[in-house]
């Protein structure tokens, strides 16, 4: 069965320093009722740096939107949204 | 992409273990290796200074310095014994100036010279045969000084031989225990390294060190009455390492870093993340981030069909160099991607760069938290760091 919510970190090198380390525990710090609905995978690159747009790293995609600045309260409020 | 020629496909591995006497922070044994590159020649030296702690440590350091250099330099390893002998400094409690040798000298064609004063001596394991060496002893007339005799021996080694240098701490270890009364013996200490070889026919050079090291403290009930020292010189097919790091300048040659995950025979590696990408794009395979256990000081490993490793780029290579520099040990340290670098590294005899030149613009944005370097110097610097401190063969090719 899959899951709602497919949610891929990037673990690029820009990402990583900007904050994107805190993102790799997002598995253990959701609330319990939204662990069931996602499905977390890394990505070497999700190379949204190079896009020149000016938006700031740290990256994560969720299913196939991409969400700049995450942060763990920004990945959770924006699973409550949808 | 053509990569060195490997010569007589044979390639010389050294590493040695070590434990101070007591509690001593300073060893009094001291062994050094030396990699004359364009002679294609290595030269170790195993030196035993007399006592143990600080003094034993000038003695030995002074004595396998001054080997090298004369091995190095000149062919007449006489002339190179009594210079030592004649150098070293008296000991104010003993009066004597006193520091045994062994050194090892392996040039182009694997013809092996060997010079020893008054260490254990030096064993040649062919396969799991310990064979027995001509020795010829050799009169050292010193200044104001009683001659002393010198060994030499020489032979040619093969693939597969091993040449294990031994201190005294290892032979006398155990003596006056119940098991080894006189101590655990060079007869022994060859058996042992023989089961060793029977049990493991391609043990490294470190492996068979560390195993005869530990042995040895073992002999002497978990401690180490005096320094005990192991070298070990590996005469083996070369293991290679292909390391890619970092995107192709010219777009058209993404192509080429897929022909090389297919057809490099050895090892590989790829740091950076859109490196990965592009391999995968280019041979059809997939990336996957293994987010099980994660050290924070670095971004996870993946994983991909063909590749030994994938890393981060900049950061893991960039803590691998702060590895290396420091020579730290693999086993010893956090797990992550740098320490599973460093260990492919250590364990690989000829490692190829490919390096792409590409940048990513952002990673020069003022703002960032850390600075990031740019890799092609990270990997010169790694490449030299392999090259003198651990004696690897390296290529870089920018691409």
């Amino acid at each position: 069965m899959s899951k709602k919510f497919k949610i891929t970190i990037c673990s690029g090198t820009a990402c990583y320093v900007l904050g994107g380390a805190q993102l790799m525990m997002l598995e253990d710090l959701l609330p319990a009722e939204l662990r069931d609905e996602v499905e977390i995978v890394g990505s070497t690159c999700l190379q949204a740096c190079r896009r020149g747009d000016n938006a700031q790293p740290p990256f994560v995609k969720i299913n196939d939107e991409l969400i700049e600045s995450a942060s763990i309260a920004r990945i959770v409020d924006y699973l409550r949204r949808h | 992409m053509e990569f060195p020629r490997i010569t007589n496909n044979c390639c010389v591995e050294i590493d040695f273990r070590q434990k101070n006497c007591g509690r001593q922070r300073i060893g009094g044994d001291v062994f050094l290796s030396r990699k004359l590159k364009e002679q294609r020649r290595v030269i170790s030296v195993l030196s035993d200074g007399l006592g143990s702690g600080v003094k034993a440590g000038v003695l030995a350091t002074l004595t396998s310095v001054m080997g090298l250099n004369y091995m190095s330099s000149f062919r007449d390893p006489a002339k190179a014994a009594r210079s030592i002998m004649d150098t070293l400094p008296v000991c104010s409690e003993r009066h004597i100036s006193y520091s045994t040798f062994s050194m090892v000298d392996v040039d182009f064609e694997n013809e092996v010279r060997i010079v020893e004063y008054d260490n254990p001596p030096v064993l040649v394991a062919r396969g799991s045969e310990i064979i027995a060496l001509e020795r010829q002893q050799v009169q050292v007339n010193r200044t104001d000084k009683e001659p002393v005799s010198i060994s030499l021996a020489d032979f040619q080694a093969v693939p597969g031989d091993r040449i294990i240098m031994l201190s005294d701490g290892v032979s006398q270890s155990g003596i006056g225990s119940r098991a080894l009364p006189f101590g655990w013996g060079i007869e022994k200490a060859g058996a042992y390294i023989r089961s060793q070889i029977e049990k493991q026919a391609d043990i490294s050079a470190c492996e068979l060190a560390a195993a005869i090291v530990d042995k040895a403290w073992y002999n002497n009930g978990g401690r180490a009455l005096d320094d005990i020292t192991c070298g070990v010189i590996y005469f083996r097919q070369p293991r290679q390492l292909l390391i890619m790091t970092g995107p192709p300048y010219d777009l058209k040659k993404d192509r080429l870093l897929a022909d090389l995950v297919k057809s490099f025979p050895g090892r590989k590696i790829i740091c950076g993340g859109t490196t990965a990408n592009i391999v995968a794009r280019e041979t059809g395979r997939e990336v996957h981030v293994m987010l099980g256990k994660i050290d924070p000081e670095l971004p996870p490993d993946s994983i991909m069909e063909g590749v030994d490793l994938i890393t981060e780029g900049i950061l893991t290579v960039g803590l691998v160099a702060r590895y290396l520099e420091d020579r730290r040990d693999p086993e010893t340290l956090n797990q992550n991607a740098a320490t599973k670098v460093l260990r492919m590294l250590l364990n690989s005899d000829i490692i190829n760069f490919v390096v792409g030149t590409r940048v990513n613009e952002f990673h020069q944005d003022p703002n960032m938290p850390v600075e990031l370097e740019i890799r092609r110097n990270v990997i010169k610097k790694i490449a030299a760091l392999l090259e003198n401190q651990y004696l690897k063969e390296t290529s870089i090719q920018y691409i």
